[in-house]
Formats: C-alpha cells, sequence, structure tokens
C-alpha cells in the first residue's frame, strides 16, 4: 500500500501550467526526455515517434506484446542501438547526439556518450554478469575503471549494495554458481554502483524459474520506494500496477496508452491494449 | 644390432653436452621470441578482421590466409634468402638478414596466420550481452576489449593456444636449415668432425620428442583441470 501512496505523492508534483515557477521546477524534473523516437533496422521500422517525459521518482512500467519494439526503445535511450530519428535529453542533456553553431545535428562523441551512459543503468534479461570476474568484482569493475573511484572505495560501495540486495555472503562467488534471480539481484547492484539518475530494466524476471522472480520484483519494488527514477520493460502485470506509477503500452512502435496504471489497466482507450490485457491475464 | 647399440650410446652426446645443449637453448630463443610476434601480430591483425571498417577486415583476412597457407619451411627460406634482397633493391642498400632474425619473423609470422583465426573464434565466442553490458556502464572500447572480452576469449580457447605453441616449438627445429646454430645445426657440426651420426642424431631426436611431449602431456592435463573447472 505504500507503494500506490508514493505513486500518488509523485502524480500530485505534475506541473500546474498556469505557474510558470512551478512548470520550471516541473521541467528541472524532468530526468529523461524522449522526444519522437523511431527506429529502423534497415528496412523493418520498430520504432514510430515515441515521446516521453521521466520525472524524477517516476516509475514506469512499458507493456506490449512482444515484438512491439520495448527493447528496443530501451537500446535505442542508452544508444546501444542509435535512434534513426528523434532526441534524448537526459537532465535537459542531448544524449547522442549534438547541435553545431550552424544547427545541425550530427552524432555525438563516443567518449561523450560513454559520459551519459554512467547515468543510466540497464538490468539485461540475461543479466550479463561478467563469468571471469567474482561478484564484488562484476561490481567494482566499472567504478574503478569508469568512475575513477578508488578501490577500496568501490569495495565498500559494493559491499553496500550487495548487502542491500541481501547477497552480501556471496560477495568472493563466481556467477557460475548463483540461482538466477541471485545473477540478476547482482546485476541490478552492479548498475546501481554507478550511482545512475534512471534505472532501465528490460525483462528482468523473464529468464527466472517462477519461484525467483519475487526476490527481483522485490529489490525493484523497493528501489522505487526509495524514489528511484525507473523505466521498467515487464510481463509482471501485477508489478506493472502496484509499483508503478505510470503504465506505457506500446503497439508496433507507437505508444497507445500512457497513464497511471488504474487508467491503463481499468479503463483503457485503445482496443489493442484492453485486448493484449485479456491475453495477458489469462 | 651393432649399429644399433652404437645409435643409443649416449657418449659422444654427452662429450659434446655443452656444445649441444646450448643450440638446444637456441630453439628456445627462437620460440620465445617467435610467440612475442606470433601474439603481437596474431592479435592486432585479428582486431583488424573483426574491424567494422571494410579495409581492414580485408587486410586482417588476407594476412591470415597468406600465413596459413604458406608452408613454414618456404615461409623461412623466401623471408631469410628473398626478403633481404628485395628491400636491398627497395632501399637501395645492400642487406642480409642475420639468420637468427629471419627464423624469428618467418615462424612468428607463419604461426600468427593461425593465432589469427585462435583470436578470432575465441572473441566471437563471448556473448555480445557481456560486451553491451560494459558499453551500457560507459566502459571505454579498450577497457571492454581488454578486461571482458579477451580474458573470456583466451579462456574459450586456452588448449588450441598451447597446442599452437607447441607446434611452433617443433617448427623451430627447421631453423638449422639457415643455420641458426640450434641442437640440430650442432648435431651436423659434430657429425662432420667426428664422423659418427648415429648416435648423435638419434640422441637429438630422443631430446626433442621428449621436451615436446613433456609439453603436450602438460598441455592436456591443464585442458582437463580447465574443463573439469567449467573454463574452456
Ligand atoms: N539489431 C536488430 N536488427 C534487426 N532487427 C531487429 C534488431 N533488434 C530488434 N529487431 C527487430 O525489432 C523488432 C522489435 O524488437 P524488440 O525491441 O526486441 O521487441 P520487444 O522487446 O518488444 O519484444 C523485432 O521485430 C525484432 O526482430
Ligand atoms: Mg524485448
Amino acid at each position: 500500500m505504500e507503494t500506490l501512496a508514493a505513486g500518488t505523492a509523485r502524480r500530485d508534483a505534475s506541473p500546474v501550467p498556469s505557474d510558470k515557477g512551478l512548470a520550471k521546477a516541473a521541467e528541472d524534473a524532468v530526468v529523461l526526455r524522449v522526444s519522437d523516437v523511431h527506429k529502423a533496422f534497415g528496412d523493418l521500422k520498430v520504432l514510430n515517434g515515441i515521446s516521453f517525459d521521466l520525472r524524477r521518482g517516476d516509475v514506469m512500467s512499458v507493456i506490449g506484446a512482444s515484438g512491439s519494439g520495448k527493447s528496443t526503445l530501451l537500446r535505442c535511450i542508452n544508444q546501444l542501438d542509435p535512434p534513426t530519428a528523434g532526441e534524448i535529453y537526459l537532465n535537459g542533456v542531448p544524449f547522442g547526439f549534438r547541435v553545431d553553431a550552424s544547427g545541425k545535428r550530427t552524432p555525438d562523441s563516443l567518449s561523450n556518450i560513454n559520459r551519459l551512459r554512467q547515468d543510466v543503468g540497464m538490468v539485461f534479461q540475461q543479466f550479463n554478469l561478467w563469468p571471469h570476474m567474482s561478484v564484488l568484482r562484476n561490481i567494482t569493475e566499472a567504478p574503478v575503471r569508469v568512475r575513477k573511484m578508488a578501490k577500496a572505495e568501490a569495495r565498500e560501495l559494493a559491499e553496500q549494495l550487495l548487502a542491500k540486495v541481501n547477497l552480501l555472503d556471496k560477495r568472493d562467488e563466481y556467477p557460475a554458481r548463483l540461482s538466477g534471480g541471485q545473477q540478476q539481484r547482482v546485476a541490478i547492484a552492479r548498475a546501481l554502483a554507478m550511482n545512475p539518475k534512471v534505472m532501465m530494466f528490460d525483462e528482468a524476471t523473464s529468464s527466472l524459474d517462477p519461484e525467483l522472480t519475487g526476490e527481483v520484483l522485490d529489490v525493484m519494488r523497493g528501489l522505487g520506494e526509495e524514489g528511484m527514477t525507473m523505466l521498467v520493460v515487464t510481463h509482471e502485470m501485477g508489478f506493472a500496477r502496484e509499483a508503478s506509477n505510470r503504465v506505457m503500452f506500446i503497439h508496433e512502435g507507437r505508444v497507445e496508452e500512457d497513464g497511471p496504471p488504474e487508467q491503463v489497466f481499468d479503463n483503457p482507450k485503445s482496443e489493442r491494449c484492453r485486448a493484449f490485457l485479456s491475453k495477458s491475464y489469462r | 644390432m651393432e649399429s644399433f647399440k652404437e645409435a643409443v650410446d649416449i657418449s659422444l652426446f654427452w662429450e659434446y653436452r655443452s656444445l649441444l645443449l646450448g643450440g638446444l637453448a637456441f630453439n628456445f630463443y627462437t620460440w620465445i621470441s617467435a610467440l612475442v610476434l606470433v601474439h603481437v601480430m596474431g592479435f592486432s591483425m585479428c582486431m583488424m578482421r573483426l574491424s567494422r571498417v571494410g579495409a581492414c577486415r580485408a587486410v586482417g583476412t588476407a594476412y591470415a590466409e597468406l600465413f596459413r597457407n604458406t608452408p613454414e619451411y618456404i615461409l623461412l627460406t623466401w623471408v631469410h634468402f628473398v626478403l633481404p634482397l628485395l628491400l636491398s633493391v627497395l632501399l637501395q642498400t645492400r642487406l642480409n638478414f642475420p639468420p637468427f632474425l629471419s627464423a624469428v619473423l618467418a615462424l612468428g609470422l607463419a604461426y600468427s596466420g593461425y593465432m589469427v583465426e585462435t583470436y578470432r573464434s575465441g572473441i566471437q565466442a563471448v556473448p555480445k550481452g557481456h560486451i553491451e553490458a560494459g558499453r551500457a556502464l560507459g566502459m571505454s572500447s579498450i577497457d571492454i576489449t581488454f578486461r571482458i572480452v579477451l580474458p573470456q576469449a583466451i579462456r574459450n580457447v586456452l588448449p588450441e593456444m598451447l597446442n599452437q605453441m607447441v607446434s611452433l616449438f617443433k617448427a623451430t627445429t627447421l631453423v638449422s636449415l639457415i643455420a641458426v646454430p640450434d641442437l640440430l645445426y650442432n648435431v651436423v657440426i659434430v657429425t662432420q668432425e667426428e664422423m659418427r651420426p648415429l648416435p648423435l642424431y638419434t640422441w637429438a631426436a630422443i631430446v626433442y620428442c621428449v621436451i615436446i611431449f613433456t609439453a603436450s602431456t602438460l598441455v592436456r592435463w591443464l585442458t582437463e583441470r580447465w574443463r573439469s573447472r567449467g573454463w574452456a
């Protein structure tokens, strides 16, 4: 119930258009802006103009049929697959492109992209832990190599994060010796170690045995309650309804629904969303 | 029977042990130096072969094919006798390669051709997701290559790599042909002095065989251990 209350509080902070000061403050709180993003792979158009703002503390679940472009959207945001058109802004800073003096847009340098990537955590369906490194080193690697954090400090941070995901006792294990649920929690800790401004989850529980999804969803829920801004691609409708304050339904690379969970789940405007939900609950 | 006893008589070999084992040291020098070249060229040409730039890819592929398909012996004589001539003409100065340099160059290049392919199969077996996890964290390409991809790639192909290194050692016995003073070369010299080829050639064969057998067995034993730990 606390989650719902937190969600409500976040929604109440939405802008009052008539008050310029407040609108400005709300504008400041936009952590991630996705503006008319298109993505094509050759002739295959996967994203066809996706726009939304994510404000600080928003937990947005992204739902949609397989192949609708959910993963592609996340990969466009952190430039693993750069958009073919449209813009991404992170805290108002262009992500993946820059505008030169004549107003022409060009792709940004890899070093700038890498700087912005540090602020966007990503958790993959397949965990993608590095098998040749211990759990602890999986977590300290990026802070040490990318953020240039001292090793001792990184180690301390990693231990804090492992405690948070309930895996402190596994710090010296190798990933192959952990269950899927444990690996995914390490992957979450690894992303959190960069102190990201947004966390993105791409079906973080889809490749887990049903009895292991709970431990991962609990960690995600906890993060949302702490105020982390999150973009969560998921098939867990329970999570989408209870732990997020916004739900977006994507169909063929277009946003068909975007609103509070009650609205999207109980009163969807889109016929396709209705059909998708009735299938998902079957 | 007489000649058999003559063949296994170690006394002559023992008499010349310091000269002969000094020659064996040259097999090891050649091996180690060529190994450096094998890995430096093998790895960098593999990077070319896997590059996104078409021209680089072509160079990497051509390199690997050229050296994989040229017999070591041909390469050895070509590098020692033809390459200096070509360079002499090109640079307008008289040029000669010391035998040791030719040996290291030729064997290093020959085996680096195989090593390009070995690195490649190791690298391609690293799941793309592991690389993407690094990119998503903002890691540089260099860090991703050297800290995520290569350690895993090498682990994937370690047995194969070690076997190639053993083959390279076998190939170092060719270098006497261009007068690198290795074990076999010294055997030839001593034979000319003493006119007793049987024991010298036999013991040279035994020495090489023991070294290579030991190395292969070690590789097999290590591979078993790695397999049982889920590596390689
Ligand atoms: N790298 C790629 N190259 C070509 N097609 C791709 C690539 N990535 C995704 N696609 C295609 O884009 C579509 C959407 O994929 P995806 O974003 O993974 O969907 P979802 O995550 O919603 O299931 C699919 O048809 C998929 O085949
Ligand atoms: Mg997907």
